[in-house]
């Protein structure tokens, strides 16, 4: 694992790597990715994080984001995605602490394909501003967002899909959903299109809501307390985004961690 | 020995009263068949025995195996040997039917169920119900025919082993040659072990395979007829006026338990038409 401390300018390298974030600073980090990699950031500390990302033509890139920050982090990213290339940027925020995160995606040029999946356990202020532009024809932008909502937690996801005059055949898709187990959680969702060009295809979905009593019932009926119950379905729920990483067992420990953290829920 | 014993129960589903003084006894190793006709407490018993919030016990003890049921959460009554396979099985995306099973295994036990055990157990099972190999990585119910989803109960009770099983309509939904998979199953769990089973169903030819030892009738929220496999024989074959008539019973009203419709409020539009 790479440690990051101050600022850099990352190239990633074919295939995979993982890095740790953890500083007391405000950071500034540039990544560039150039050919086929995935790439698994730590984040344990950070004042704020800015980051600034390139895929470049015809790479196939994922980065994910683990944030495993016990104080508030504040974000700010941006992406280009070059020519046939596919980047996805993804979260996995079960910290527990509040988390502000800007995201902005460009599909610069055509066939890009540009992905946001972010699976968030949300027990205290989480904002996400996300922004999916398809500039150039052809391209493709798709935000996936997933979020269980704890008690006192509070979630505002404002998801922006624009496709701007000119980018001919785009598509530009968005799904969020938040699911809750109780009261005393707040939840806002909203998902926008901005669409400047005929012949595209968008759209977006969203729901925010309380598990099902019967569906509680049933799984209950089987042995289940409520706080386990409450962990598999969040785990369900959020286990997806480690999928993004091809690496076995990258992905096993990922998983672990994150149903740690629901068990103790 | 571990005995379900029922006295006078009592039981209203939002506000209405459904049970209205309800005996059962039910030990160790046991068949009991309810039956009656649609709408009279049948499903209402199963669920006020397993815990389901919205019945509610006005009246009357539930106890299994000394332990008083009612002060139990539905979860715990699970864990103490009850399970019901119910009529309409949640569909639960996001959770597939091995995490889930995994997880209900494991709150029985004092150590975690090793995944090698497991996954044995799970293939033996599926097979045991005809069920498609890949179910164990599917969401739990999720997508399933009616027929699957029952099947996928029994896979679950055979998996967890239950002290007093309760099936609510297991057979609708399932084909003759289905019905057939299932109770060979629930027969072959009965051969391991005194497996209890309160069983409920419309149909002969389940009991025919199912051989209950007791058939209960329940009209209007009591049991009203009691008696061996030779009177659900006689209900296939008779119906159930014979009962209203020599015992003086008359079913719940399908049209008293539909509540008054409920006006969403008038239109605004012919309201101001109207001047209003």
């Amino acid at each position: 694992m790479k440690e990051i401390r101050v600022n850099q300018n990352i190239r990633l390298e074919s295939g995979f790597q993982e890095y740790l974030i953890e500083s007391d600073r405000k950071l500034d980090l540039s990544i560039t990715c150039d050919t086929n990699c995935q790439a698994l950031f730590r984040i344990r500390g950070a004042k704020s994080l800015r980051i600034r990302g390139y895929a470049a033509d015809g790479c196939e890139a994922t980065l994910l984001f683990w944030n495993e920050c016990n104080a508030p982090l504040e974000c700010d990213e941006s992406y280009e995605v070059g020519e046939d290339a596919h980047l996805i940027a993804a979260y996995g925020e079960c910290g527990g602490a509040a988390v502000d995160r800007s995201i902005y995606f460009a599909l610069r040029r055509p066939n890009a394909h540009g992905e946001i999946l972010s699976a968030t356990l949300a027990s205290s202020n989480i904002n996400y501003r996300m922004n999916m532009v398809n500039f150039a024809p052809h391209t493709l932008g798709e935000m996936r967002n997933f979020a269980v909502v704890m008690k006192q937690g509070r979630l505002m996801i404002d998801a922006i899909g624009s496709i701007v005059n000119g980018a001919k055949q785009s598509k530009n898709h968005q799904t969020s959903r938040a699911l809750s187990f109780e009261d005393g959680q707040h939840s806002t969702i909203l998902p926008e299109l901005l669409i400047d060009e005929n012949d595209v295809e968008a759209s977006h979905a969203m729901s925010i809501g309380r598990v099902d009593d019967e569906q509680l019932y049933y799984l209950m009926s089987r042995g289940l307390t409520l706080p386990q119950v409450t962990a598999l379905i969040s785990s369900g729920y959020l286990m997806p985004v480690a999928d993004v990483i091809e690496k076995e067992e990258v992905r096993s420990v990922l998983r672990e961690e994150l149903e740690r953290k629901l068990s103790a829920l | 020995m571990k005995r379900l014993v029922i006295e006078n129960l009592h039981v209203t589903v939002e506000g209405k009263e459904i049970l209205k003084g309800v005996d059962l006894t039910v030990n160790s190793g046991e068949v009991h068949a309810l039956m009656g006709p649609n709408g009279n407490g049948k499903s209402t018993l199963l669920a006020a025995i397993m815990g389901h919030p919205k019945y509610i016990v006005t009246e009357g003890s539930i106890t299994f195996d000394g332990q008083d049921v009612l002060a139990m959460p539905v979860d715990a009554r699970s864990r103490a040997g009850l399970f019901l396979a119910m009529q309409y099985p949640q569909e639960i995306p996001g959770v597939t039917n091995s995490d889930f099973m995994r997880a209900a295994m494991n709150v029985r036990r004092e150590s975690p169920v090793p995944l090698f055990t497991f996954i044995k157990a799970m293939e033996k099972t599926i097979k045991d119900l005809e069920m498609k190999e890949d179910l164990a990585h599917r969401f739990l119910n999720e997508g399933f025919s009616g027929g699957e989803k029952k099947r996928n109960e029994i896979v679950q009770m055979e998996l967890l082993k239950p002290d007093l099983a309760m099936l609510d309509e297991l057979d609708s939904g399932l084909d003759v040659d289905a019905l057939h998979v299932v109770a060979n199953a629930i027969n072959n769990m009965r051969k391991e072990y005194p497996l209890s089973l309160i069983v409920v169903s419309h149909y002969e030819r389940f009991y025919e395979l199912i051989e209950p030892q007791f058939v209960h009738v329940l009209v209007d929220g009591n049991i009203v007829v009691e008696g061996d496999a030779a009177l659900a024989k006689r209900i296939d074959e008779e119906g159930y006026d014979w009962i209203y008539r020599d015992y003086g019973v008359q079913p719940a009203s399908e049209a008293e338990r539909r509540k008054a419709p409920v006006s969403l409020g008038s239109c605004a539009v012919a309201q101001k038409a109207q001047g209003k």
